[in-house]
C-alpha cells in the first residue's frame, strides 16, 4: 500500500495551485437569509481568506450552521450576494459544486455501504473506479479507521463517532478547496473527537484546504484559528474577541444598568439599546488578579473560579476562562505576565473591567 | 371444510395438467396487472416525488386529495372508465371497453393515488441531511433527484407493493371495464366470482389459491431482493 499523500498525488494529478492566495476565498455583502420568516443570518460583509482556520463561536440559534450553509452553497442567501474567489456564486454553480464540502453536525450516510458512502463523490467527479479502492481506504486511514474492518460494513452497523468519522473521510477523499464542519465534536465521544480534530487539520495542512469550523469547543477553536468570529442573532462580531452577555438587563443607578448572576453577583454595563440586547466585553479589557482588586472609578469587577489555561501561538498569549455563576469568561494574558502569576485552574481569581468598555449588539 | 382441501387438491391438479382456462385467466390478471403497474410506477413515483419534495401553494388540498383517492372504490373506478370507454364515450372511439387494455386504464387509476401517496410520505420523511449531504459531495440537480430516490428506494417498493396487492385483488374494474369474457377478459377475481356465483366453489377456491401463490411469489422475490441490496 502506498503512503496516503502518493495516492492522493495521483488521484488528483493536476493538484491546485493556490493562484488566489491574496485574494479572499469568500467574500459576503449584505447577506440577510430567512428561515420561516425570521432572520437567521445578517451579515453586512464577511471576507475569508485561502487556507486559513476560521472559528465560529456562539451560542446556539447563533446563525452558526445557516452561515455553514450559505457558505457551503447548499442555501441560498435571502439577500445579498457571496463571491467564492472571486465571482458570485450560488448552489449548484460548477464553480463550487466540487470545491466547498460541509459536514454537518449530525452526519447522514447514505443507505450502502462505507465503501459507497466514501466513493460517491468521487463517482460524481467520474473518477476511474480502479482508483477509488486505494483513495478509499486512505481517507479511511486519515480518519483513523481500517479499511479492513470498516470499509465492508453497512451504514447502520456504525457507532455514532465512527458514523461521523466516515462521514468526514468522505469529505477529505475529494480533497476539498473548503471544508465546512459543523460542530464536529459535539455528539461524539472523545476518541472519536481527537481523531476528527488531528484529520482536520492534517487535511489543512497537506493541501491548503480553508477550514472554517463551528465548535462549542472554544479551547479547540483558540488553538487552531487563525480567526476566531463570535456570532449573535445571526450577526458576525468583527474584531470581537469578547465574551457575551445575554440580557435582560435593567436600569442601576447612575445611569449603569446591570444583570444580577445565579450566585446574587453583578455584571455592570452602560446604558442598552434594548433591554433584551446583548453586551460584549473584549476580551482585551479585562484585566485578571488573584487579589481583591483595587477598583478605579467607573470600573466594576467580578469573582470565579479559573477553569481552563490555554496556549494561543498565533498571538503568544495564553487564553483563560474563568467561570463565574452559570457564566463563562475569557481573557488573553501574554505569557510572560502568565507565568509570572503563577495560575492554576481551580483557583480563585477576580476579573475586572471599565464599564465604558462594554460594546452592544 | 372439505371443499377447501378439495380445492387446494383441485388447484393442484388444474396447474399441473395445464388447464387451459385456468392459465388464461392467471395469463390475463398477470398482463392487466403488470401493464397497470408499469404505467402507475412510471407516472406515480415522479409526481410523488414532485409532492413529496417540493413545497408549492395548494400542496395540503393536493396531499389531502391524493390521500382520499387512495380509497377510492373500485365499482365507482370502474364506471367511471366504462363510462369513458363506452361507444358514446369521449373516448369510445378507441374501442377499449371489454378490453384488457381497458382494464388496464383503470387498474393504473386505482395504484396511482397508492403510488403517489407513499412515496411522497417515504420522501417527505427523508431527512434534510440527506440534501445537504448530496450538495456537500458534488452532486447537481438531477444526481440529488436521483440519490433521493435510491435513499427511499424501500418505501417506494412497499408503496408499489401496496399497489400491486390492490390491483391484483380487485374485481370491480376487471369486471364492469373487461366485461369478464371467456378466453379474452377473464381474471383469476372475476373467475372466482363467476364460479361462485355459480356455486362452484371447489374450482373458486382452487382459483383463490392460485392468487395468493402469485402474490407470495411476488413478495418473495422482492423481499430476497431488499435483502441483497
Amino acid at each position: 500500500m502506498t503512503s496516503e499523500g502518493d495516492t492522493f498525488k495521483t488521484l488528483w494529478p493536476k493538484r491546485r495551485q493556490l493562484s488566489h492566495q491574496d485574494a479572499d476565498i469568500y467574500q459576503l455583502f449584505n447577506i440577510k437569509k430567512y428561515h420561516r420568516r425570521q432572520l437567521a443570518v445578517d451579515i453586512e460583509s464577511l471576507t475569508i481568506s485561502p487556507a486559513s482556520i476560521t472559528g465560529l463561536i456562539g451560542p446556539n440559534g447563533s446563525g452558526k450552521s445557516s452561515l455553514l450553509r450559505l457558505l457551503a452553497f447548499v442555501d441560498s442567501p435571502s439577500e445579498g450576494k457571496i463571491l467564492f474567489k472571486g465571482r458570485k456564486a450560488v448552489p449548484y454553480d460548477d464553480s463550487v459544486r466540487f470545491q466547498v464540502s460541509l459536514l454537518p453536525q449530525e452526519p447522514y450516510l447514505l443507505k450502502r455501504s462505507v465503501f459507497d458512502n466514501i466513493a460517491y463523490g468521487l463517482v460524481l467527479r467520474g473518477v476511474n473506479r480502479s482508483r477509488h479502492a486505494e483513495a478509499v481506504v486512505d481517507a479511511l486511514s486519515l480518519v483513523g479507521l481500517s479499511a479492513e474492518e470498516f470499509a465492508g460494513r453497512s451504514w447502520y452497523q456504525l457507532s455514532g463517532g465512527e458514523a461521523q468519522r466516515v462521514a468526514l473521510a468522505a469529505r477529505l477523499v475529494l480533497q476539498p478547496s473548503v471544508l465546512l464542519l459543523d460542530e464536529p465534536t459535539a455528539s461524539v465521544d472523545a476518541a472519536s473527537a481527537q481523531q476528527i480534530k488531528a484529520s482536520a487539520l492534517k487535511a489543512c495542512m497537506k493541501w491548503g484546504t480553508t477550514l472554517i469550523v463551528a465548535s462549542h469547543d472554544w479551547q479547540w477553536v483558540h488553538e487552531i484559528c487563525n480567526r476566531v468570529i463570535p456570532m449573535f442573532n445571526g450577526k458576525v462580531m468583527e474584531n470581537g474577541r469578547g465574551n457575551i452577555l445575554l440580557g435582560p438587563w435593567r436600569p442601576e443607578a447612575e445611569g449603569y444598568w446591570e444583570k444580577v448572576l445565579a450566585d446574587g453577583q453583578v455584571i455592570r454595563v452602560s446604558e442598552p439599546f434594548s433591554r433584551a440586547t446583548a453586551a460584549v466585553i473584549p476580551h482585551d479589557s479585562i484585566s485578571l488578579s488573584l487579589d481583591k482588586p483595587r477598583l478605579s472609578p467607573h470600573e466594576h469587577f467580578l469573582q470565579g473560579v479559573l477553569t481552563l489555561l490555554a496556549f494561543d501561538p498565533s498571538t503568544d498569549s495564553i487564553q483563560a476562562t474563568i467561570r463565574i455563576a452559570d457564566l463563562s469568561f475569557t481573557l488573553r494574558i501574554p505569557t510572560k505576565h502568565a507565568q509570572k502569576m503563577l495560575l492554576f485552574p481551580g483557583q480563585k481569581v477576580y476579573i475586572t473591567y471599565p464599564v465604558s468598555a462594554v460594546l452592544w449588539y | 371444510m372439505d371443499y377447501i382441501l378439495n380445492g387446494l387438491f383441485q388447484a393442484i391438479q388444474l396447474l399441473i395438467h395445464g388447464d387451459a382456462e385456468t392459465y388464461s385467466a392467471v395469463a390475463a390478471t398477470l398482463k392487466v396487472s403488470t401493464g397497470s403497474m408499469i404505467a402507475s410506477i412510471l407516472i406515480g413515483i415522479p409526481a410523488g416525488f414532485l409532492l413529496g419534495h417540493h413545497d408549492f401553494p395548494g400542496k395540503k388540498p393536493v396531499r389531502t386529495l391524493v390521500d382520499t383517492l387512495m380509497s377510492l372504490p373500485t365499482v365507482l373506478i370502474g364506471l367511471l372508465v366504462y363510462a369513458l370507454l363506452t361507444h358514446h364515450g369521449p373516448l369510445g372511439h378507441f374501442g377499449l371497453l371489454f378490453t384488457l387494455e381497458g382494464v388496464a386504464i383503470g387498474q393504473t387509476l386505482l395504484a396511482l393515488p397508492v403510488v403517489i401517496a407513499l412515496t411522497a410520505t417515504s420522501i417527505e420523511s427523508m431527512d434534510e441531511k440527506l440534501r445537504i449531504t448530496l450538495i456537500s459531495l458534488g452532486a447537481d440537480r438531477k444526481q440529488v433527484v436521483l440519490s433521493t430516490l435510491w435513499e427511499a428506494r424501500y418505501g417506494i417498493l412497499a408503496a408499489s407493493m401496496n399497489a400491486y396487492g390492490r390491483v391484483m385483488t380487485e374485481v370491480g374494474i376487471a369486471m364492469m371495464v373487461g366485461g369478464n369474457i371467456k378466453w379474452h377478459t377473464r381474471t383469476i377475481t372475476t373467475a372466482i366470482a363467476l364460479e361462485t356465483s355459480k356455486g362452484q366453489f371447489v374450482s373458486g377456491i382452487a382459483l383463490g389459491l392460485i392468487l395468493m401463490a402469485i402474490a407470495a411469489m411476488v413478495n418473495i422475490s422482492l423481499s430476497f431482493l431488499r435483502n441483497r441490496s
